[in-house]
């Protein structure tokens, strides 16, 4: 008990240190921004859209695309040959663009999104290629922002921010949320730093003959955007990562809870996958290792932490334990606390970057959806694990209905 | 065609070099000053430490609490009743096991006094540092650590075992934290930490948290990352700070109850049952006798320093400790309180500070460089203050290098090692400052009891059936008959008792008494 309590404590302790990252220091903290763009424009785009049975927002996104204020972009749509909806939505966007629109039809039997991908890379005329998911509110001097930052910083990859917006929607959507900023706001950057990255899935720019030669995606992976960021990090890829909030691409968290779980089951189980792969044993150095080790397994030590801290406590608590043990048995609640004290205040400056009404009754639901959320993590962690280990591979997709977008009821 | 000079284009590699060589050097003066001043003082504190001033009950208390601590009987070797949060003394049972190794000769008291010395040597290093992190030159830097450290108010107090000198230390530490020029998000989460070590060694030292508070405003400010430094303070405070209620919680000892004692009855008698000792203002009352008591050592510090303190309030940078030191001195006028002897153990650091802090702010509104008269008035000051200031210091600094107090204590526990007869399974009655002498020496630490033990411990009256009369001994000291009244078991322990023997000059003497059991 004692030795599982410090154990998990120091995973806390290191957990919180690096979520913590970017508000280490105020130059740190202006450090994660993008740099203001000079103006001028060297790169082209090639800005990948797979769609799969979204004709509800694709048309949106791919409007919302075309009003980027970057000259030099194409954007390839690509659909499958079993979804006539998305297909018809496709093409009849692409009518109204007919120079900067491309849609590709993705005839693998067995469809997922780095399949979808794959597709399409060979059409890419672009010198760097970005992707999108069909959901995404892209901004449209985002594209300026991440041509400045290839050409000043020399990078191969550049990720840009996600933010998930519609925190009002539901308990679980507004931890949903505070994960994409605590990871994109701050984590990814101490990815970047130390050179091993597991790359987010849209909003990621990648130059195409670096993207070509790695093969492009693993369209076997569950996680393809991971498994890309750890071959190109051990292949010794320059990451950049830049967020800006008034740039960020924004995007809506799973519709039910069942959606939730499915989608991070899959995140979990590409994880698992990646790290069965093998391919971050490359890495030049021993802590760009370890740090992959551990990111991988993150997930899973975090969902495990997530449900026995609690569990442990409440046997602490109830149980006659000498004075001592049972002391030592809330020494992991020190990292979880703050890990939560730090939520309500990185709920507050979200609000505060992304002109967002706070109430009261929001950091109430955050502290008490604490623990409901880590059981759900735990829940899709134990899934993935099960999955995995019984074979089943498939891609449960994530179902889109807009409520991220604007105007869309509160 | 001409060939024209082109200018040599400035080297930048040496420029960075001359940049950081005088870096290097600032930081290492900072530290030979610091080190030195340091080593001095605690020289002074160590000479004569045995000897003065003369030991008392609260130090022999900390100790064998300390030593209940070290020999794991838990937090004190009578039941824990929550007078104090315990991490101080926790702390002092880290330290104290050095001195008892290397001179087994002294009494308890003076070992446990030689094993506070690293903690008073933190403290003066902490004074410097924090001086400097709020913007002080390095010469009103050294001013504040000297001015503390040779305050024979200081030179006293600083040589005794109080639990303050512990709260001291963190909430200095906590004071540098929030200062820290890097604005480190984890040096403000250890800011807070060190704030919950410093109120769980002594309580009182939470009302100088706004001073923190303060400094913590002050070095965040126009940062972007104000909201999060806070945020990790807080953390800090709070989840080291909870470990205490916790542990009551854990007992089952946090509301008081029937049978047990408990942390929240022991609050509600600290705040609301404990007799007041007065207002500092009335002649005649405990707070103004322990005033004048502490102007008797030291006036200097005391009257500079308050007047330091509300003045420092008006500049910036000195606001932090000017506000702690205003805090405190605020509170131990507030009339009816309670005010523990040692309670002006934590303002000296603040006074020290706002006193080199108001120097500093004069020096620069005069700026003595520009006009030679102005020199001459600083130098008029200065001689001033230092001839005013000099003869009363070394009157009372030498008393404190000089004067043996200890002499019959430590000749009563050498007694009590060697000469006591029929000491074997023989029960005890002794002041605080001898219990861990007499049990360093042998004695069963059951057999040996706290004088009020006996009236105010019902676990302890219960290893007594026959009441007095199973004491054999009982060593009586000026602590013991000060109150006789209130301790009755006590009083007929005195009165049914023959001196066997005394030590010490009349009215201050101690006495080794054996119990008469046969009279009535």
């Amino acid at each position: 008990m004692i030795f599982v309590s410090v154990v998990l404590s120091a995973f806390a302790a290191v957990t919180l240190w690096w979520t913590m990252h970017a508000w280490r220091t105020p130059e740190t903290l202006a450090a994660t921004r993008f740099a203001p763009p000079d103006g001028e424009q060297h790169l082209t785009f090639s800005l990948l859209v797979p769609a799969r049975h979204e004709q509800a927002v694709l048309e949106h996104t791919v409007q919302r695309l075309l009003r980027s204020t970057h000259e030099a972009f194409e954007i390839i749509i690509i659909v499958g040959h079993d979804d006539p909806e998305t297909a018809e939505v496709a093409g009849r966007v692409a009518r109204t663009a007919p120079a900067r629109i491309l849609v590709v039809t993705d005839h693998n039997e067995v469809k997922n999104k780095p399949r979808a991908l794959n597709t399409a890379l060979p059409y890419a005329r672009g010198t760097v290629v970005g992707v999108f998911d069909a959901e995404d509110q892209v901004h449209p001097e985002l594209l300026e922002h991440v041509d400045h930052a290839f050409r000043s910083t020399g990078a191969d990859v550049v990720q840009g921010g996600v933010q998930l917006i519609n925190f009002h929607s539901s308990w679980y959507s507004l931890h949903n949320c505070l994960e994409y900023f605590f990871w994109f706001r701050s984590r990814l950057h101490l990815h970047a730093k130390k050179g091993f990255i597991p790359l987010g899935g849209n909003t990621v720019f990648v130059r195409t003959d670096v993207l070509r030669r790695a093969n492009g995606w693993d369209g076997t992976c569950l996680a393809e955007d991971c498994d890309l960021g750890v071959r190109l990090s051990s292949r010794g890829a320059k990451v950049v990562v830049a967020y800006d909030s008034t740039i960020v691409t924004r995007e809506e968290t799973p519709g039910s809870l069942a959606a939730l779980l499915k989608q991070r089951t899959r995140w979990n189980q590409g994880f698992l996958q990646v790290l069965r792969k093998g391919e971050w044993r490359r890495l030049p150095a021993l802590r760009q290792r370890l740090l992959a080790r551990y990111t991988l397994t993150g997930p899973f030590v975090q969902a495990f932490s997530g449900v026995v801290i609690p569990v442990g406590v409440a046997v602490a608590l109830w149980a006659r334990l000498p004075v001592f043990v049972a002391l030592l048995t809330f020494l992991p609640v020190l990292p979880m606390a703050a890990t939560l004290m730090f939520q309500v205040v990185g709920l507050r400056d979200f609000g505060k970057e992304y002109d967002l009404r706070i109430k009261w009754h929001h950091y109430v639901r955050l502290v008490a959806g604490a623990f409901p959320y880590a059981v759900v993590l735990a829940v899709a962690a134990l899934r993935a694990v099960w999955r995995e280990y019984t074979g089943r591979r498939d891609w449960e997709l994530t179902a889109h209905l807009g409520a991220h977008l604007e105007g869309s009821p509160a | 065609m001409t060939a024209v000079e082109l200018a040599e284009p400035v080297s930048v590699v040496p420029a960075a070099v001359d940049d950081v060589r005088p870096r290097k050097l600032t930081r290492n003066a900072d530290l030979v000053i610091a080190l030195g001043l340091t080593a001095v003082i605690v020289a002074l504190l160590a000479w004569n430490i045995a000897g003065f001033p003369s030991a008392s009950d609260d130090e022999g208390t900390y100790l064998a609490q300390a030593w209940a601590v070290q020999h794991g009987r838990g937090l004190a070797h009578y039941t824990y009743w929550y007078d104090h949060p315990p991490l101080a003394w926790i702390q002092l049972a880290g330290l104290s096991w050095l001195p008892a190794l290397l001179a087994p000769k002294l009494i308890a008291v003076a070992a446990g006094r030689i094993a506070m010395l690293p903690v008073q040597a933190a403290g003066l290093l902490l004074v410097y540092l924090v001086s400097r992190r709020i913007g002080l030159p390095r010469w009103a830097a050294s001013l504040a650590l000297v001015t503390y450290g040779l305050s024979p108010l200081y030179l006293t107090m600083g040589r005794q075992i109080y639990l303050d000198w512990f709260a001291v230390v963190w909430i200095l530490g906590a004071l540098a934290l929030a200062l820290s020029p890097r604005k480190h998000l984890w040096h403000f989460a250890a800011a807070g930490a060190a704030t919950a070590v410093a109120i769980l060694s002594k309580e009182t030292i939470a009302v100088i948290l706004p001073a923190v508070l303060v400094a913590m405003w002050q070095s965040s400010a126009r940062s972007s990352t104000r909201p999060w430094a806070f945020g990790a303070f807080v953390s800090g405070l709070v989840l080291v700070g909870c470990f205490y209620p916790l542990y009551a919680v854990l007992r089952g000892e946090l509301f008081p109850g029937p049978g047990h004692v408990s942390l929240i009855g022991a609050w509600e008698f600290q705040l609301g049952s404990r007799a007041g000792s007065g207002s500092v203002f009335s002649s005649g009352s405990g707070a103004s006798s322990l005033l004048h008591s502490w102007l008797y050592y030291d006036a200097v510090i005391l009257i500079a320093g308050a007047a330091a303190c509300f003045a420092g309030l008006a500049l910036r940078r000195v606001r932090p400790v000017a506000l702690a030191g205003a805090i405190l001195v605020v509170v131990a006028l507030r009339p009816g309180g309670y005010l523990p002897a040692m309670y002006v153990v934590q303002v000296l650091p603040f006074f020290a500070m706002a006193i080199a802090g108001i120097a500093a702010w004069a020096v620069t509104v005069l700026r003595p460089g520009r006009v030679w008269w102005r020199r001459a008035v600083l130098g008029t000051v200065i001689l001033l203050c230092v001839g005013a200031v000099a003869p009363r210091w070394y009157v009372g600094d030498r008393r404190a290098l000089t004067a043996d107090d200890n002499a019959p204590y430590a000749r009563a526990a050498d007694y009590l090692r060697g000469q006591l007869p029929g000491r074997e399974g023989a029960t005890v009655v002794v002041d605080d400052v001898l219990w861990l002498d007499c049990v360093n020496a042998g004695y069963p630490p059951d057999k040996v009891i706290w004088f009020y033990k006996i009236d105010l411990d019902s676990a302890v009256a219960k290893r007594l059936p026959d009441g007095w009369r199973d004491v054999d001994y009982v060593v009586s000291t000026p602590a013991m008959r000060q109150d006789p009244n209130s301790l009755p078991t006590v009083r007929t322990l005195l009165t049914n008792s023959t001196v066997i023997a005394s030590f010490g000059p009349q009215g201050g003497q101690i006495e080794i008494r054996r119990v008469d059991k046969e009279t009535k």
